[in-house]
């Protein structure tokens, strides 16, 4: 480890230890809570930890890419609360900054970064998720304005959101074009008259996305961000972006609870003697272990090309699977491992049950979000493996 | 940690492979290949510079280097006795200066090393070995029996892992020294060929033995240094396997298409090409991990190697599944591969082998962890 990384995680580790909130400390209602979240990336943002590789002008830290990443490692190590603008910082902010205006910069960035304003992104539609190219939602030009029209689903913290960034179709593609021409991508106010948000749960039992539905909304045309018909490459752009660099935190995270998970068996006993001792259940943990650990290996090698200033290339396909699997693998050999402890826990250690049930559940969305396991295994057989098309 | 090659370990790499393209055989020839080619492409490597190996504080090549090579021959289904050879030379060169005379005369010479460590009935540990080394006429003698020691046949000198006064030790001895009867054994894959081992009182000088605390930390190294050259030898041999089942799906059609166009292949492709990639990440990363000295070396090899074991033979049965039938037949090289992978699966500990470790290791870590927690309670019930 470089020194200067050595120090900075020694600072980002002390403004933690001070300031990091419990998940315990945050209130219990979901609007109480995202309010002291806010506080929180706030907080985190003043003392250069939020946007630091972002452009100085735009309010950002102007350091290298790799500082950031140290720095979102570090806030996984903790266990610290995640940043409740997690859409505007790995997905829209980074397409704002490659393709917006100095205008729309200038106006949009800073509240990213401080969590004033919340983003969503409404790209999936009821039927258009894989297939996200057969979007239905229009949006029309007249008289200055974008008249949107549509339905859009899985719209992460969309309640909470000013601000959402919506794929629509301008254009009709034209006979025989590939069908994702004429996509384009509109900054909405989610205070517009027409915009309704309905929340919907999930089985974790939180309501964290929600559905969208636009009436006739009117969009300034000013909204659009680049070109009508540059959609499609922002779309792309940002996913790969998010699949490019939310691995090394992530692994970091797992890592945190491959270790919560060996300290619960070494707690919980089974026919006399501690869960962690069994060797069954050691080559589970080790198994696990394998996965979270050449997740690491495999995305600071293929990550070291965007960070040297490269795109994010299809070889993000390969980190993103790795990550679904990693997660997944640990969060069932959980439920497995702890399952016959479950059923007979001590009512006092209820929580723990809970915390993993809840990580299983989330876990099986690993490999739907951002793109499915199986459009990850498209684009590499088109683009590294370059087979024939289907 | 670096993990993009230098332009000087891409160099090697790609010599490597060029070296071999022109020296050794193709895949569907290699068990064919005469003892003059086996010869020759070992002369040919070493030639290259393969055993520059790097001694602390001189320029050479270190772990992700010989990784690269290994990787190469792999790839080439190579036939020389370079595992045991580089394996040996790496665990040795850190400890150059204070090594018996013996033993760190291997560090400048170019001799093929064979490794005696397997014994019937045991796994790969260096602890425990039931061959011995005890006090003869003359000095030390070693008595015993070995197996499984690859390359034998084309060994100078054997590194044999014994015990001596109840600690692991190692001992080298020429391979054709008096007293040490040889014989063929069957291998999985042919042209990795193997040999078991008798030694009647070999008699060993006292500058070729190591014993003590740094043969422990020797013999420690040479187990990591052996995980990852077999992990690597055997990425390399998927990487290969993988390349050309995927221009086969991109040429053979049936029903009417050509069948790198059905999604079912594609998937099974884009899988393999995962596995086949990540696990070169874990060896590499591990390699480097070596090279710096970091003290989790040990473990991130544990984690390549059982990665790489399962992982390679994966590739190796997709490849397969997208051949069908054809990779059947003897005389088309898929079996090749796949016999190549599964020996260098097993060699230094299969997955299982290092699931357990890792597994047991990490439970270990834990429970110190928490009983330090919990000693502040104790100390509190318990008072002095």
């Amino acid at each position: 480890m470089a020194p200067e990384e050595r120090r900075l995680r020694e600072e980002v580790r002390a403004f933690l230890a001070e300031n990091a909130p419990s998940p315990s400390d945050l209130p219990r209602s979901l609007d109480a809570r995202i309010e002291a979240l806010r506080g929180w990336q706030a907080s985190c943002y003043r003392a250069g930890y939020v946007g630091r590789a972002w452009p100085r002008e735009f309010g950002g830290g102007g350091r290298a890419s790799v500082e950031q990443i140290v720095v979102d490692q570090e806030l996984a190590a903790a266990g610290a609360p995640e940043f409740v603008n997690v859409v505007g910082l790995d997905v829209l902010g980074p397409s704002l900054l490659r393709f917006g205006t100095e205008q729309q910069r200038q106006r949009h960035i800073p509240p990213i970064l401080d969590a004033r304003e919340i983003w969503c992104q409404g790209f999936s539609e009821p039927e258009a998720g894989s297939d996200l190219a057969s979007l239905r939602t229009r949006a029309v030009e007249r008289d200055g304005r974008f008249v949107l029209t549509g339905q859009k689903t899985w719209v992460s913290w969309g309640q909470f959101a000013r601000w959402c960034g919506v794929l629509a179709r301008t254009e009709d593609p034209g006979h025989g074009q590939p069908r994702h021409r004429g996509i384009s991508m509109l900054i909405v106010d989610m205070n517009s008259p027409g915009v309704d948000v309905r929340p919907m749960t999930q089985i974790t039992g939180h309501a964290e996305f929600c559905e969208l539905f636009f009436d006739d909304v009117l969009v300034p045309e000013q909204n659009l961000l680049s070109n009508r018909g540059d959609g499609w490459k922002i779309a792309m752009y940002t996913l790969g972006h998010e699949r490019g660099t939310a691995a090394l935190p992530r692994q970091v995270k797992l890592r945190t609870w491959l270790d919560r998970l060996a300290f619960t068996l070494g707690d919980r006993a089974l026919d006399g003697r501690a869960l962690l001792d069994d060797p069954g259940a050691q080559v589970s943990l080790a198994q696990a272990m394998i996965g979270i650990e050449v997740l690491r290996y495999h995305a600071q090698r293929t990550v070291g090309e965007f960070l040297a200033g490269g795109a994010v290339g299809p070889d993000s396909s390969s980190v993103k699977l790795l990550m679904a699997e990693a997660e997944q693998r640990l969060a069932a050999t959980a439920v497995e491992l702890l399952g016959p402890a479950m059923e007979q826990a001590d009512p006092a250690k209820q929580d723990e049950d809970a915390f993993w049930e809840e990580t299983y559940l989330y876990s099986r969305a690993a490999s739907v979000y951002g793109g499915t396991r199986q459009i990850q295994r498209n684009i590499i057989a088109d683009r590294v493996l370059t087979l024939p098309q289907e | 940690m670096e993990l993009e090659l230098t332009e000087e370990q891409s160099w090697i790499s790609e010599s490597i492979d060029t070296l071999l393209s022109r020296e050794w055989v193709t895949p569907q020839d290699v068990a064919d290949a005469s003892p003059e080619r086996r010869r020759q492409t070992w002369t040919a490597l070493v030639e290259f510079g393969s055993f520059g190996i790097k001694k602390d504080g001189e320029d050479g090549l270190g772990a992700v280097e010989l990784c690269l090579i290994a990787r190469s021959l792999g790839s080439h289904l190579a036939s020389v006795p370079f595992l045991g050879s580089a394996a040996v030379r790496l665990a040795l060169a850190p400890q150059a200066r204070s090594l018996p005379a013996g033993i760190a005369a291997l560090l400048s010479s170019h001799d093929p090393i064979g490794i005696a460590l397997l014994e019937a009935g045991s796994g790969w540990t260096v602890e425990r070995a039931g061959t011995r080394l005890a006090p003869g006429r003359d000095g030390l003698e070693i008595r015993g029996e070995k197996v499984a020691i690859e390359q034998l046949q084309a060994a100078g000198q054997l590194v044999v892992v014994a015990t001596l006064d109840g600690a692991p030790a190692l001992a080298i001895t020429p391979a054709g020294a008096a007293g040490l009867t040889r014989q063929a054994q069957r291998c999985f894959d042919e042209t990795v060929p193997m040999e078991t081992a008798r030694f009647d009182a070999v008699p060993v000088p006292s500058a070729g033995v190591l014993g003590g605390p740094e043969a422990r930390t020797v013999l420690r190294r040479l187990m990591t240094a052996g995980s990852l050259l077999a992990a690597a030898e055997a990425v390399g041999a998927a990487g290969h396997i993988l390349d050309l089942a995927c221009r086969y799906a991109g040429e053979r059609r049936q029903f009417g298409r050509t069948i790198g166009s059905f999604q079912a292949l594609r998937h099974i492709l884009a899988d393999a090409y995962v596995r086949q990639e990540s696990g070169w990440s874990a060896v590499r990363y591990a390699a480097a991990a070596l090279d710096d000295g970091d003290p989790e070396a040990a473990q991130a090899a544990s984690i390549a190697k059982a990665y790489v074991s399962r992982g390679a033979r994966e590739v190796a049965h997709s490849a397969m599944q997208v051949f069908g039938g054809i990779a059947f037949t003897a005389e088309h090289p898929a079996h090749r591969f796949l016999r190549r992978i599964g020996v260098r699966a097993q060699q230094f500990g299969d997955a299982a082998h290092h699931e357990r470790r890792l597994g047991r290791e990490l439970a270990e870590r834990v429970s110190q962890a928490r009983s330090a927690l919990s000693s502040p309670v104790l100390a509190e019930a318990f008072p002095a």
